[in-house]
């Protein structure tokens, strides 16, 4: 299932099968994302949405007993990368598509810190940098006026909206090219899904962005295209 | 019903086996006030000696339990320092980087070691003495080094488990978070899981440390003795307050020597309670240090 427009084109994924336990998830997928877009993923549990984020950022590869076959591209700096080549470095990767889980899990630290974590794997060290970086990011993510007076309290002491976005924050600090994101809202309440819905859509312009989400008027709301899996494969 | 009923007698005998386990404590603790608090003054600890000058080691005491606390205390801190970095360094591959025939094997291993009585444990910290006096030098023999290797062999277990449960308790999410965010594998274990698990390898540390502090069976074979004065180096004998215990308790000639091996248990007790705090202490800075540190 290809997007029509290829110069627009993100994300290729092509023949993608996955399985986990001897159990076949995904099979023979294949389906382009365009750039600068919302898509929505959708369909009944289990049919693998989830599984489909994991194998563009590499990260079932730390699921013991999974296993996966096919092709992933992404445009990174304006040229098409295998995900899975060995030239291209899994750390590298997950600092240009982040991802955010369906759960909001703050680091067991300050808010700062848990802005600042990504900035310091990546090396940086100039405290001034850390600090506009991480006010900035807070800013973007509609949170640093709740949260501008007490940075070094536990992140686990907000709330759960505000966990959630403190984690679209923190994957956004690296600035990412892919922003992918596993039932943002699940758990949260009407009013802390109304904000990071409105967050995301003021992300588009900046991102790609792909959502997995069960709730239709979500979908309707947020997304512009939306891509169905049911059946270990894509029906839409 | 049926169920109500169960779950009424569940929490019935839980409640009494917390309300018995708390008991046996206090009563305890209660028997060795009771007997040994009249002993407990600074003349038990320094004997005729003035404490100052002891502290200061301008004074050497003969008749006191200042050698023996200060054995003790050198004792568990030298076990300690080789027994954290092994015991972590193994529960963290345990945990993150052993496959699951080699973690079998290993399983099985170190279950052993645990099932090991501390007395075989002694006779290898001997046998080891013996064997570097017949090799090496024969200036070597039961000493504080050797004591504090056996002791840490002994309490591997403790910090090997703590540190492996600790580690593969982290829920996944929380596991896959920094690696999403860019983290190599050792990041994620360095500046992730382990800080979220210090609280759980500190338990394990605090029950090697008490372990440390009371077992007499290691180290009355491999170097402790009655009588030695303060360890000078890592190739002394020393004197330990375990041993103090178990010497004065059975060689006692009258109920006031007796009463000094009460004293020596309060004052053990008391070292043990200080080392837990420290250790205790140590955590939350490190866990300050680590997480929240503007």
């Amino acid at each position: 299932m290809s997007h029509s427009n290829t110069e627009n084109i993100k994300i290729r994924v092509a023949d993608l099968t996955f399985s986990y336990r001897g159990r076949r998830i995904l099979n023979d997928v294949s389906v382009d994302f365009a750039a600068n877009r919302i898509t929505a993923l959708t369909g009944p549990s289990g049919v693998g949405k989830s599984t489909f984020l994991t194998t563009l950022n590499r990260l079932w590869e730390n699921i013991p007993d999974a296993r996966m076959k096919g092709r992933v591209e992404i445009k990174l700096q304006g040229k098409f990368r295998d995900v899975y080549a060995r030239d291209l470095s899994v750390t590298e990767l997950r600092k240009q598509v982040a991802m955010v889980f369906q759960t909001p899990n703050p680091l067991p630290m300050s808010i700062r810190k848990n802005i600042a974590f990504p900035l310091k794997l990546a090396g940086e060290k100039n405290r001034e940098v850390i600090s506009s970086k991480v006010e900035n990011t807070l800013k973007m993510a509609n949170l640093w006026e709740e949260v501008k007076d007490r940075l070094n309290d536990d992140a686990r002491n907000l709330s759960g909206g505000q966990q959630q976005r403190l984690c679209i924050a923190r994957a956004l600090v690296l600035e990412p090219e892919v922003l992918l994101l596993d039932e943002p809202t699940s758990s949260l309440d009407q009013a802390s899904t109304t904000v990071i819905e409105e967050l995301l859509t003021g992300l588009k312009d900046r991102l790609t962005i792909l959502v997995v989400s069960h709730y239709l008027e979500q979908v309707i709301r947020i997304s512009d295209r939306v891509v169905e899996f049911a059946d270990e494969t894509i029906v839409s | 019903m049926k169920f109500r009923t169960l779950e009424g007698l569940t929490v019935l005998f839980s409640w009494a086996a917390g309300l018995l386990l708390l008991s046996a404590v206090s009563l305890l603790l209660g028997y060795l006030l009771i007997k040994g608090y009249q002993s407990v003054n600074l003349s038990l600890i320094f004997g005729d000696a003035s404490p100052l000058r002891a502290v200061l080691l301008k004074e050497r005491v003969f008749d006191g339990l200042f050698p023996a606390i200060a054995g003790t205390l050198v004792l568990v801190i030298l076990s300690i320092v080789w027994a954290i970095p092994v015991g972590v360094a193994a529960g963290i591959y345990l945990a993150e980087y052993a496959g699951s025939r080699v973690k079998k094997v290993l399983d099985v291993f170190f279950d052993v070691l645990s099932g090991i009585p501390s007395i075989v444990v002694g006779l290898f910290g001997f046998s080891f003495a013996v064997f570097l006096h017949k090799h090496y030098s024969d200036r070597i023999g039961p000493c504080l080094l050797i004591s504090s290797i056996a002791l840490s062999i002994l309490v591997l277990p403790y910090i090997i488990r703590t540190t492996q449960a600790s580690l593969e308790g982290i829920p996944l999410d929380l596991r896959l978070t920094a690696l999403a965010l860019g983290a190599t594998r050792f990041q994620n274990i360095f500046l992730v899981l382990i800080p979220r698990s210090l609280s759980g390898i500190m338990s394990g540390i605090i029950l090697a440390i008490g372990r440390c502090a009371e077992d007499t069976a290691v180290i009355m074979l491999t170097g402790a003795v009655a009588s030695a004065g303060l360890p000078h180096s890592l190739f002394s004998q020393y004197e330990a307050l375990p041993f103090f215990i178990y010497y004065i308790s059975s060689q006692y000639a009258n109920p006031d020597e007796l009463m000094q091996g009460y004293g020596a248990s309060i004052i053990l007790l008391l070292l043990c309670a200080g080392l837990f705090s420290l250790a205790y202490g140590i955590r939350k800075g490190l866990n300050y240090w680590a997480f929240y540190r503007p």
